[in-house]
């Protein structure tokens, strides 16, 4: 009898004591979940009962989401592979991605004039992520070899701040040699044209940036799990002085990894040149922050959570302010879409601070 | 005992901070032959007479304020870079067409007490920061090219005071650009974006207000980060409201991001799109490429055939000193204003018998708002809230998507009125 008792009580105890043990902080967080959970509800139900959009208008953001989150998600694995090797946050990594959009764009426009862009994409687009992935790989490379491998053995803020540095350096190297000046790149008829599936039509440069993005994705995931390189980079992530012991080349392995976050930056660029039609020498700077904060989001360091992070933010800050905001009457609600996104993002954090897929590292590094 | 040991520190340190902001802002006094009551500037014989600037020299937008620095710059070299017998020293700061950058800007040329007077900027993000900066100083402010509102408006601060400029405002612009939607381009409903700066907010707010006054709708009222890349998830919720013209009177590169990618928005086929002035720039044109054909902006009109009758003749120089036209629509503003500076400077500048110069600061403030002659621009003649131009109403249509093309009155070309 005294023992069902405790059992029956003994969940209500434990509730008691939990609540015991929640402090101000605690009531706060729990608040503030709440209240974003009631927005995201509130809203989405508002938006759908004034149904102020059609199911095409709907296809149309999706498919604008995954797009800006496929090339987020290219520039986030950049991130977080040098961060998975170096521990090293590389914050130009960003602008990797606009030297590689400038070289594209110094190919493309010749193209363009002259109609080979036109009447050969393939091969036009093939010469221009050649030369955009050759750029923007040979800058990381020198990055690596002239900035950053004086820093690897030191401690604190110096390899952080030498990676801002060489972001400005970047930044203002391409201003003082091309301008500040806003460039347009060209767009070919065919990019404009739309595939029409199922009576919606979904606009061909999103659809090629998407698949095109997710095939290299899956090759450079392919290559970090199935080749002797990937699974060298792997184990230095876990733990670069045992690596070393056991006989890998810890500077190429480096070297490697630079190599392959140059070639997706220098893809990525082209792609948001494509899409976005403009570059100019700080370009890199907002989706190189926005990728990072995707690397985090998936879990920085590693590969499958970076594209799942890039997909999760390019589809909040597209979707999101409709749905969420559209609904509740907050007038403009596209000027909220970085609140929309970081305030979710923060969120997804607080619930797991490891990120959507954790980090896949040693215990003893975590 | 601690306690008050505190107290009186703190005092002290309020004390040095109100004496340092006393110091530090323009008081009354005599020096030489000049009692003023913002203060004195001294400009010792053969002294460099110094005159501030500051406009958007780097980043999307430079076409608008290096236009208008090289407009004030051919002002000084038609009086031979001397003013009553000193030397003239131009220093121009970016403000890089925003307000940390206005801000910025102003705090430098404050803190040199030599500056007589400002003239810019190009963009009223910088200049509603600056201004009240800089008249703090008793500096007094001429803008070639920042039309919003409330800068010259009967409720403005007293810490505008010293702001006088040389482009009509935006009150104007709005109804000149709602008449030419309602009426030229028979639309009913209208949606706008502005880009959150004072510009582009309040010419959008005016624009709204008389749409709807012509009996016009507004449907769709939207924002944009200028940084902003991706607008196609905010044009597709344009599309669903349906409008005859999105009005979008931001600048440079979030327009030209609006412009191109409108083109793949279902819903937007049969919208119109009209910006403002911020767009009259070759960078515009290099930014938008071939979309830029067949947009509208409305702008004062500034075509070469209503400008005052030295402007031939100050083209011509432009192109000889800068080896190109004028790259935007503000040149002969920031001519006008820097004549202002210069005519105040003749009008209150007094020399002792050593040959030192000496300005009062409220005696040229009050001289520059007193003047009025035919500037290259058109008249100038100011208000007692510092409005010295007269507008006159144009709507243009970009014809050609190549940059070295860019002319005002050509292409763009006025198609209206």
């Amino acid at each position: 009898m005294g023992d069902r008792l405790s059992q029956a009580l003994a969940p209500r105890a434990s509730w008691l004591m939990a609540a015991a043990r929640l402090n101000a902080v605690d009531v706060v967080l729990w608040a503030l979940r709440l209240l974003v959970v009631g927005v995201v509800v509130a809203g989405t139900i508002g938006t759908v009962v004034k149904a102020r959009y059609d199911a095409a208008q709907w296809v149309d953001f999706v498919v604008f989401g995954l797009t800006i989150g496929a090339i987020y998600a290219q520039i986030a694995l950049g991130y977080t592979m040098v961060y998975g090797v170096l521990r090293l946050i590389n914050f130009a990594h960003g602008d990797f991605v606009m030297s590689g959009a400038f070289a594209g764009y110094f190919v493309a426009q010749p193209l363009d004039r002259s109609g080979f862009l036109q009447n050969n994409p393939v091969l036009g687009m093939g010469a221009i992520l050649v030369v955009s992935v050759l750029t923007s790989t040979s800058i990381a490379l020198l990055t690596e070899r002239i900035a950053y491998r004086p820093f690897r053995r030191v401690a604190g803020l110096a390899p952080l701040i030498c990676a801002i540095g060489v972001s400005f350096f970047l930044e203002q190297t391409f201003r003082g040699m091309f301008g500040s000046a806003v460039k347009s790149y060209p767009s070919p008829a065919w990019e404009r044209a739309s595939f029409d599936v199922f009576g919606f039509h979904l606009p061909r440069v999103d659809v090629l940036v998407i698949v095109l993005a997710v095939l290299f994705m899956a090759g450079l995931y392919l290559i970090v799990q199935r080749t002797r390189m990937g699974t060298a980079m792997r184990a230095v992530a876990e733990d670069g002085e045992a690596a070393a012991l056991m006989g890998i080349d810890v500077n190429k392995v480096v070297v490697f990894t630079f190599l392959l976050g140059g070639a997706m930056a220098g893809i990525a660029g082209v792609f948001y040149a494509f899409v976005y039609k403009q570059v100019y020498f700080f370009m890199g700077f907002t989706p190189g922050i926005k990728a990072f904060g995707a690397a985090v989001l998936g879990g920085i360091g590693n590969i499958p959570g970076a594209m799942l992070g890039g997909f999760f933010l390019g589809m909040v800050e597209s979707v999101g302010p409709a749905l969420f905001l559209d609904g509740l009457g907050i007038p403009a609600p596209y000027q909220l879409r970085d609140l929309i996104a970081f305030t979710l993002l923060i969120m997804v954090l607080i619930f797991r601070p490891q990120g959507l897929l954790g980090e896949r590292m040693a215990r003893k590094r975590a | 005992m601690g306690a008050n040991r505190k107290l009186s520190g703190a005092m002290k340190l309020w004390a040095v901070a109100a004496l340092f902001a006393v110091m530090h802002t323009a008081t009354a006094a005599t020096v030489g032959p000049v009692t003023d009551d913002l203060g004195v500037v001294r400009i010792a014989k053969g002294a460099p007479i110094q005159i501030g600037g500051y406009w958007v020299l780097s980043g999307a937008d430079t076409s608008l304020g290096l236009d208008g620095k090289r407009g004030a710059e051919i002002a000084f070299a038609d009086i031979g870079n001397k003013l009553l017998g000193h030397p003239i020293k131009f220093t121009v700061e970016d403000d890089l067409c925003n307000a940390e950058g206005g801000q910025t800007a102003a705090t430098k040329l404050a803190s040199n007490p030599q500056i007589v007077v400002v003239l810019g900027g190009a963009c009223s993000s910088a200049a509603t920061p600056a201004a009240p900066i800089l008249w703090q100083q008793g500096i007094t402010n001429i803008c070639n090219a920042c039309s919003a509102p409330a800068l010259t408006a009967p409720d403005r601060k007293p810490s505008y005071d010293g702001f006088a400029r040389t482009i009509a405002s935006d009150i104007d612009q709005g109804a000149s650009d709602a008449k030419y939607i309602y009426t030229v381009l028979k639309a009913h409903t209208l949606a706008t974006v502005h880009d959150g700066s004072p510009y582009a907010q309040q010419l959008v707010a005016v624009t709204e207000k008389n749409f709807t006054q012509l009996g016009g709708k507004v449907v769709s009222q939207e924002a944009v980060a200028p940084t902003d890349v991706d607008m196609h998830p905010v044009l597709t919720k344009i599309a669903a409201a349906k409008p005859d013209v999105l009005y979008m009177p931001v600048f440079v590169a979030a327009a030209a991001q609006l412009l191109r990618q409108s083109k793949e928005i279902s819903g937007l086929e049969h919208t119109a799109l009209v910006g403002g002035g911020s767009l009259a720039a070759a960078e515009f044109i290099e930014a938008a490429g071939p979309a830029v054909v067949g947009f509208h902006i409305g702008y004062p009109d500034v075509s070469p055939d209503t400008m005052g009758k030295g402007y031939p003749e100050f083209l011509e120089k432009y192109k000889k000193a800068y080896g190109e036209a004028p790259i935007s629509g503000y040149h002969a503003n920031a001519y006008d204003a820097a004549e202002m500076a210069i005519k105040a400077i003749e009008k209150v500048g007094k020399t002792d018998k050593d040959g030192n110069l000496y300005i009062g600061r409220k005696a040229l403030r009050d001289a520059v708002f007193a003047e009025k002659f035919a500037g290259l621009s058109g008249p100038i003649a100011c208000d007692k809230y510092g409005q010295c131009a007269a507008f006159k109403p144009a709507v243009y249509e970009f014809v050609s998507a190549d940059p070295k093309t860019f002319t005002m009155g050509k292409n763009p070309k006025k198609i209206w009125p």
